[in-house]
């Protein structure tokens, strides 16, 4: 006859953390999720009572909604533009900040810093600089680069331009960071060896560096993509979404939908869709960097 | 402690919260005292400061004892929209400033107040009057948009009298572009702001032709593709194309806009009537205004009257909270405030300009006789908040349409979409 082991205190307290974890994941992520869905199937409206079912009516209307169509291939551009342009630009910096003295740590916080200050700030920010009369006009007329002030934020082309480029100052904080954390767990003895064995710099980048990043790489892309996918707050003060809708993005769609047109089932729907569709390429973005990974 | 035991005590805690937010409350029998709370959505700006909105609140609890109001200030521009959140949250306020009340009354939302009292306190009692009732007191009104003009930049350009016409409008805008003024400034990085020349020109020309259009729109009879619709929109289009507009107009905020035309960048301005609580106190005599010119030259107020807080139907204590609507809205030096800080024309009854005891400026005076005297009065297009107010969400469709058309020839297709947007939202 065998005897059942008794639980240790230590078990114990930790079972009891992660059903709390779960408890809580659930309470917050799924329960709204499951409600979320179901109001998909509704004409829920904030202002009316009355809620009918209305089956898969709202999954019909967005397959011909031309506003949601805009917004969705805004915000896949402005993600796949800006994750690329941050993530190489933090990988270069990382290895221009990989050094012990204070002068480098002291510049390692400067480069983190956008990723502290909240979005709502770093747009007001911006704001002022990239206005008619702001900071950056007044330095591109007075140096005689551009004859006039540019329009950064009131000329549809430049002002998803605008709002890409603030997106990248902020998020290339975050990927150096991610990546400077990479670079300082490659041992020094591995840049040594190659320096016996003749690599220069390229090849030293090429056959250590690169592939021992990866997997920082990989945390970094995919966290990066997840951040533009939502990205709301620093549109919403920079630009409102405009001129004309031009810097709508999804997040702010569904946000117009659900508190100025009154449609919460239908806002619901667009979060369903986009909810599949982060995932779908969150998914299949990791699993392609990790096999990456698995290649170099 | 048990898992389950924790997370029974977190829901529990959840629950206790979202109960501690509900609205309107009574101490009654709790602390002794017999102190109902009220919520009140307001909303501040340089001029309605926060100081304004709480010394107004003090003496408007002074007259109703045993009421406590605590102040929630709307977080954005959009009050509509905060109100929608806050009431999905399980939060509507008892008491809300300057809402649009047909989007809360016709789902049953807002309490409408005693037609005797309006009756009795009111230059226009049913002048935002919705379906019939009077959801929010009209104690004051504003013209939307008017034409602010900087009377030294005419001087400069050899303008010697405001335009009475399109035509003469037309070419005073060309004469100050050839001596090298902007005409006019726009601040159209803001949506809202944007909107205001298309607000005057559809107002002056759609409706100062037809007063009932709106209404003609709800019943399908007038569309914003028809010709004459268009035609307006076209005037606007024109504007935009012979560079009447500064640089980068689209770029600039609102905000900014104010201090451009007020530090002479601009020589025209077109915004609402609460721009004259912006006139600069040490130079008033330098701003004149007139109305957006008609074809003919007729005379066509853009119109809205409003000012005062809606009361929730939902509220606990409709008594208290009615009392309280009523103190502040009839208290004149809560008048006094919006009128020489916001602009606001005063609605009471059997009240001069003399009786708020306040110090205007000459272009104050001379827009306040367009609201006494016996005129062409429109609804501000997309403004008022009465039977003639669009359906709610348009707004942001038409402001997206006046910025589309900076850049865009497509008159046709823009308005085309607002027909739709608007049946879409009428539904």
């Amino acid at each position: 006859m065998t005897t059942r082991a008794r639980p240790r205190r230590g078990d114990l307290a930790l079972g009891s953390i992660a059903v709390l974890a779960l408890g809580l994941y659930a309470l917050f992520i799924v329960v709204p999720v499951i409600m979320s869905a179901w109001k998909s199937l509704t004409d829920e409206n904030p202002l009316n009572p009355q809620t009918h079912f209305v089956g898969l009516d709202n999954y019909a209307e967005m397959m011909h909604d031309s506003a949601l169509s805009d917004s969705l291939t805004f915000t896949l551009l402005l993600t796949a533009a800006v994750t690329i342009v941050a993530n190489t630009a933090g990988i270069g910096f990382a290895m221009l900040l990989n050094k012990t003295s204070l002068s480098y740590r002291v510049m390692r916080t400067v480069a983190f810093l956008p990723q502290v200050l909240s979005g709502v700030i770093v747009a007001f920010l911006w704001r002022y600089i990239l206005a008619q009369d702001g900071l950056l006009n007044d330095v591109l007329t007075s140096t005689g680069i551009t004859d006039g002030p540019i329009t950064w934020l009131g000329t549809p082309h430049l002002a998803m331009f605008s709002v890409g480029l603030v997106a990248t100052w902020v998020l290339t904080g975050f990927t150096t960071v991610v990546h400077l954390a990479a670079l300082q767990s490659i041992p020094v003895e591995l840049y040594q060896a190659a320096r016996v064995d003749g690599a220069g710099r390229r090849q030293q980048f090429r056959h250590i560096t690169f592939p021992m990043v990866a997997p920082g790489t990989t945390i970094s892309v995919t966290i990066s993509m997840i951040t533009m996918l939502k990205l709301y707050d620093i549109i919403a003060v920079l630009t409102s979404g405009g001129p004309s809708d031009s810097t709508q993005s999804t997040a702010l769609y569904i946000i117009k939908c659900a508190f100025t047109d009154n449609r919460f089932g239908y806002a619901s729907t667009v979060a369903m869709l986009f909810l599949a569709l982060s995932a779908i390429i969150a998914l299949s973005v990791t699993g392609l960097l990790r096999r990456r990974e698995e290649n170099l | 402690m048990r898992p389950t035991h924790l997370i029974a005590a977190c829901v529990a805690a959840g629950l206790t919260l979202l109960t501690g937010c509900s609205a309107a409350s009574n101490d009654g029998g709790k602390g002794g005292s017999d102190l109902t709370h009220l919520t009140y959505l307001t909303f501040e700006t340089p001029n309605l400061n926060a100081r304004f909105w709480n010394t107004s609140i003090t003496e408007a609890e002074k007259q109703v004892p045993g009421v406590s109001v605590k102040k929630i200030v709307a977080a954005g521009t959009d009050r509509d929209a905060y109100a929608k959140q806050l009431l999905a949250s399980g939060q509507f306020p008892d008491l809300l400033q300057s809402i649009t009340p047909s989007t809360f009354a016709q789902n049953g939302l807002l309490k409408p107040y005693d037609k005797n009292w309006v009756n009795a306190n009111f230059l226009m009692p049913m002048g935002n009057a919705y379906k019939g009732e009077v959801y929010v007191p009209p104690t004051n009104s504003q013209i939307i948009p008017e034409v602010f003009y900087n009377k030294k930049l005419f001087a400069q350009a050899g303008i010697t009298a405001p335009p009475k016409t399109w035509s003469e409008f037309m070419a005073v805008c060309a004469k100050l572009k050839a001596a090298g003024i902007t005409p006019i400034e726009l601040g159209g990085g803001d949506p809202f702001s944007a909107s205001m020349p298309l607000v005057g020109i559809l107002s002056a020309d759609v409706l100062g032709k037809n007063p009932n259009w709106l209404q003609d729109r709800y019943a399908g009879k007038a569309k914003f593709t028809d010709a004459n619709v268009e035609a307006a929109v076209a005037k606007y289009r024109t504007m935009v194309k012979e560079g009447y507009f500064q640089n980068g107009a689209l770029g600039v905020k609102y905000a900014d806009s104010i201090t451009n035309f007020t530090s002479g960048k601009a020589a025209m301005y077109m915004m609402g009537s609460w721009f004259l609580g912006s006139v600069p106190k040490d130079h008033t005599d330098d701003f004149g205004a007139f109305l957006t010119p008609t074809d003919d030259g007729s005379l066509v107020v853009p119109f809205s009257v409003g000012g005062s807080m809606a009361i929730s139907a939902k509220t606990a204590d409709p008594a208290k909270a009615t009392a309280f609507a009523q103190a502040w809205s009839t208290n004149p030096a809560n008048l006094k405030a919006l009128i020489e800080g916001d602009g606001a024309l005063p609605m009471l009854k059997n009240k001069t300009l003399a009786d708020y005891k306040v110090n205007v400026s000459q272009v104050y005076k001379d827009s306040y006789t367009y609201v006494t005297d016996q005129n062409t009065k429109v609804p501000a297009f997309g403004w008022v908040t009465n039977d003639d107010a669009m359906p709610s969400g348009l707004n942001d469709a038409f402001y997206s349409a006046s910025q589309a058309l900076f850049t865009s020839d497509d008159i046709h297709g823009q308005l085309a979409k607002l027909d739709a947007a608007w049946d879409k939202a009428a539904k």
